[in-house]
């Protein structure tokens, strides 16, 4: 299997280096031929990509140790379903499946490629193919997956994966995020190809948007998943800590978000064209930045992936795309020349470039924090680094100011508003994020920060239900009062589909938001120790050590906790902490028990048990409405889906249009 | 030019850049391993020590508080003649914490011993393991 899968890998690379020289040729000599083979051959790289996946995966579940990377990442007492996604428990896998899923994107390009204009075309898929032929590549030449074991012998068991990474959410985290990745390679490639074919209008723009949403949506979903692995496994409480490979995933995402937001502008006002196209080439640029930041060690991370010597080939990848970039916008500078001005700082415009700079200066900041001490090396000699203060202290004032244009942008008018009319818009938010602050105050709940980001988040959500007031009224009026406030929504949702399912995806951000603020702001933490029968208060919580054992799994030992949680003498849940030793590795891990609440989480980590084995120490977390950090999260998702989905909802809008003239 | 387009620019990237210029002066450490740390003598208020822990001595007590008590040394193979650095953590042991891991540190380092407010284990996607020559030996004969 394994000189199949090898086979199958310089197979796609092969037929990548074909389409991408044939394809470039055939678009600039004009040849419909090569065009043709290089739409034929993007499906095959498709093909021999994924046999080569598939391979690996097979040579995963058959325990097949002959191969390096598969005895190094499984063994035989993981379940099935791990050792298939052991294939992306480290670096060769991992890399093969995000060159797979480029080829996967790749070959959707080319089968979609006769509803685009061939003219732009012709150059979407050699540009497509160069980055699967990048990656392809690196699997090829520098992380071959199906390297044989040097022994000699045949080990008769694997070496295992990382307890902490066998957890579902863990699991499908970074194929999550890979996916993200690859389809917000896909309008940097569109963009790349309107530059080389000259076809500068929004064009690029209108014909990738549903792939820059759904990547956006994967990548959201891949950062939401690994904070709440974070959360749920780690044991300390947070989800989120700054660490340089959370921060890889997260870069990407602000400039994803910027260019969501800029590509309006240009749609409506033919402005930002350079300014998008530095965002996407940007946005493309930091997830393999990303790779190379978390593969190469340059920074210290407590992931720390095997320090390998391919970074350096990321770093010239990029200096390739930026140059290359650099060089094609120079050369397009005139067709790229915009007429027109931003009028007024009062306006929708104004209000999207502040929203654009206030990511990208998250962005910038971010950076800047993961690269400090590479930096301060090179400038002073001496190595520094900066922590989680650090970024909190940049970015919690940045995110607040997002917050506000969150409220402002979706609303002003374009070109220029007057006072008037932004009265009429904001009088009833602006008064009640006073108000609410007001309050806040005076019940001295926190302090500065948290109490404007709730007046922050009172704010935006007063400025969407505001619009939906608007648009039910509107409604409401042209249909009589028959159909009701319920059937008016609705038909509103139906009627401006992309508008509110963004307002939407707003509204997720502002119970995010909620949820984050909360959980930072007023976090409370505890140790205590408990003998069989002992209790320990907090709050309005009582939790009393019933039974403390010992206990033998598979392949580990446990020392098990049971905890029960009552509230007011209320039981609402017994606990489960664990510690385990796992008996391969002699490492231990601790189990998080955690009840979730609309108000408030319990975290219980058993921190140890003493000599005797008769009393266990325990640290326990009240982490306030830290659940609606993940319902603002699926609300988000939920308005991405209703923006991505049109065709589908068509049918549904035309059924509801006949229904309605029945009526 | 479009005024309003490079007024608004101007203003985010000095305020942006006033507001990183004064987090990082406010909270940076320094970054040693741990004979680096040794070299320079006196205390050391907020550093970051990148060390791995020591195959002797790991003390770890739940009663009457918290605290785990180990030693770093150096990355790379055991060597006798270095020394290593007493580490104090009033904290649970992290998981997968357990000698010859590579652990970040992050605390003070007074009177010779290394106060750790963080302490963080490397937890390597690429899991590592000794070689296989070490995990079977080769049957003589």
């Amino acid at each position: 299997m394994a000189e199949f899968g090898h086979f199958a890998q310089c197979l796609a690379w092969l037929i990548a280096v074909v389409c991408v020289l044939g394809g470039f040729y055939g678009a600039a000599r004009g040849k419909l031929a090569w065009y043709q083979t290089t739409r034929a051959g993007t499906f095959l790289v498709f093909v021999a990509s994924f046999c080569a996946l598939g391979a690996l995966a097979f040579a995963f579940v058959q325990d097949d140790y002959t191969n390096q990377y598969v005895w190094q990442h499984s063994n035989k007492e993981m379940a099935a379903a791990y050792k298939i996604t052991a294939i992306w428990g480290g670096m060769d896998g991992s890399m093969l499946l995000w060159a797979a899923l480029l080829s996967l994107a790749g070959a959707l390009v080319a089968w979609r490629a006769p509803t685009y204009p061939q003219m732009l075309m012709r150059w979407v898929l050699p540009v497509v193919n160069s980055t699967s032929l990048f990656f392809l590549s690196v699997v090829v030449f520098l992380t071959n997956p199906f390297r044989y074991l040097k022994s000699e012998f045949i080990p008769p068991d694997g070496n295992g994966l990382n307890p902490l990474l066998q957890n579902p959410f863990m699991a499908i985290h970074p194929p999550m995020l890979y996916v993200g990745f690859t389809f917000l390679a896909v309008p940097c490639a569109f963009c790349i190809a309107a530059l080389l074919a000259g076809r500068l209008t929004n064009e690029w723009i209108r014909l990738t948007r549903r792939w820059t949403l759904i990547g956006w949506a994967f990548l959201t979903t891949g950062i939401i998943l690994g904070g709440h692995w974070a959360y749920i496994e780690l044991g300390w409480g947070g989800f989120w800590a700054w660490d340089p490979v959370e921060n890889a995933s997260f870069l990407p995402w602000l400039t994803a978000t910027a260019f969501l937001h800029s590509v309006m502008v240009q749609e409506r006002k033919d402005m930002l064209k350079f300014w998008n196209i530095w965002l996407v080439v940007l946005t493309y640029g930091l997830t393999v930045f990303g790779t190379f930041l978390t593969r190469s060690g340059v920074v210290q991370s407590v992931h720390a992936f095997a320090s390998t010597n391919v970074g350096w080939v990321f770093l010239l990848y990029l200096a390739c795309l930026f140059v290359g970039t650099l060089a094609l916008v120079l050369w397009r500078r005139k067709e790229l020349a915009s007429e027109r001005k931003i009028e007024s700082f009062l306006s929708r415009e104004a209000a999207f470039l502040v929203n654009n700079l206030v990511l990208l200066s998250i962005c910038f900041a971010t950076l800047w924090g993961v690269m400090f001490p590479v930096l301060s090396e090179a400038l002073t000699g001496a190595k520094q680094t900066v922590g989680i203060p650090f970024f909190n202290a940049v970015n919690v004032p940045l995110f607040l100011l997002l917050l506000f244009v969150m409220g402002v942008g979706p609303l002003i008018a374009w070109k220029r508003s007057t006072w008037a009319s932004l009265q009429k818009m904001f009088l009833v938010p602006f008064s009640a994020a006073f108000l609410t602050g007001v309050v806040l105050v005076w019940a001295q709940v926190g302090s500065f920060w948290p109490i404007l980001s709730y007046s922050l988040c009172v704010f935006v959500l007063m400025t969407i239900l505001g619009e939906v007031h608007r648009g039910v009224r509107v409604q409401m009026a042209a249909q009589g009062q028959q159909s009701g406030v319920a059937g008016s929504v609705a038909r509103l949702m139906r009627r401006h589909r992309v508008r509110y399912g963004g307002h939407l995806v707003h509204l997720g951000v502002v119970v995010v938001a909620f949820g984050i603020t909360s959980s930072m702001a007023f976090k409370t933490e505890k140790e205590f120790s408990l003998g069989k029968g002992e209790s320990s208060s907090i709050g309005r919580f009582t939790l009393t050590l019933e039974e403390l054992g010992e206990a033998a799994e598979k392949n580990y030992d446990a020392l098990r906790a049971s905890v029960s949680l009552k509230e007011n003498d209320k039981l609402l849940k017994t606990l489960h902490p664990e510690l385990r030793l796992y008996r391969r590795n002699k490492e231990t891990t601790t189990e998080v028990a955690l009840r979730m609440g609309m108000r408030e989480d319990v975290y219980v980590v058993l921190a140890g048990v003493d000599d005797s084995g008769k009393r266990g120490t325990f640290k326990l977390f009240i982490n306030p409405f830290q659940v609606w950090l993940w319902f603002g999260a699926m609300i988000m998702l939920l308005g991405t889906v209703i923006v991505i989905l049109p065709e589908m909802g068509l049918r549904s809008i035309l059924l509801g249009e006949a229904e309605q003239s029945r009526a | 030019m479009n005024k309003i387009f490079y007024s608004i620019l101007a203003v985010f990237v000095a305020v942006a850049a006033a507001m990183i210029f004064m987090a990082t002066r406010s909270g940076t450490s320094s970054v040693y391993i741990p004979s680096q740390l040794l070299s320079e003598a006196g205390d050391k208020m907020r550093v970051r020590v990148g060390g791995r822990v020591a195959e002797s001595d790991i003390n770890y007590q739940v009663e009457p508080t918290i605290e785990l008590n180990f030693s770093v040394r150096d990355p790379g193979a055991p060597n006798p003649q270095q020394k290593i650095i007493p580490v104090t953590y009033k904290g649970i042991k992290p998981d997968m914490f357990a000698a010859g891991r590579d652990v970040i540190i992050d605390g003070d380092f007074v009177g010779g011993v290394l106060v750790a407010s963080k302490l963080q284990t490397q937890c390597p996607s690429k899991y590592e393991a000794p070689s296989v020559d070490k995990l079977y030996p080769k049957k003589q004969g």
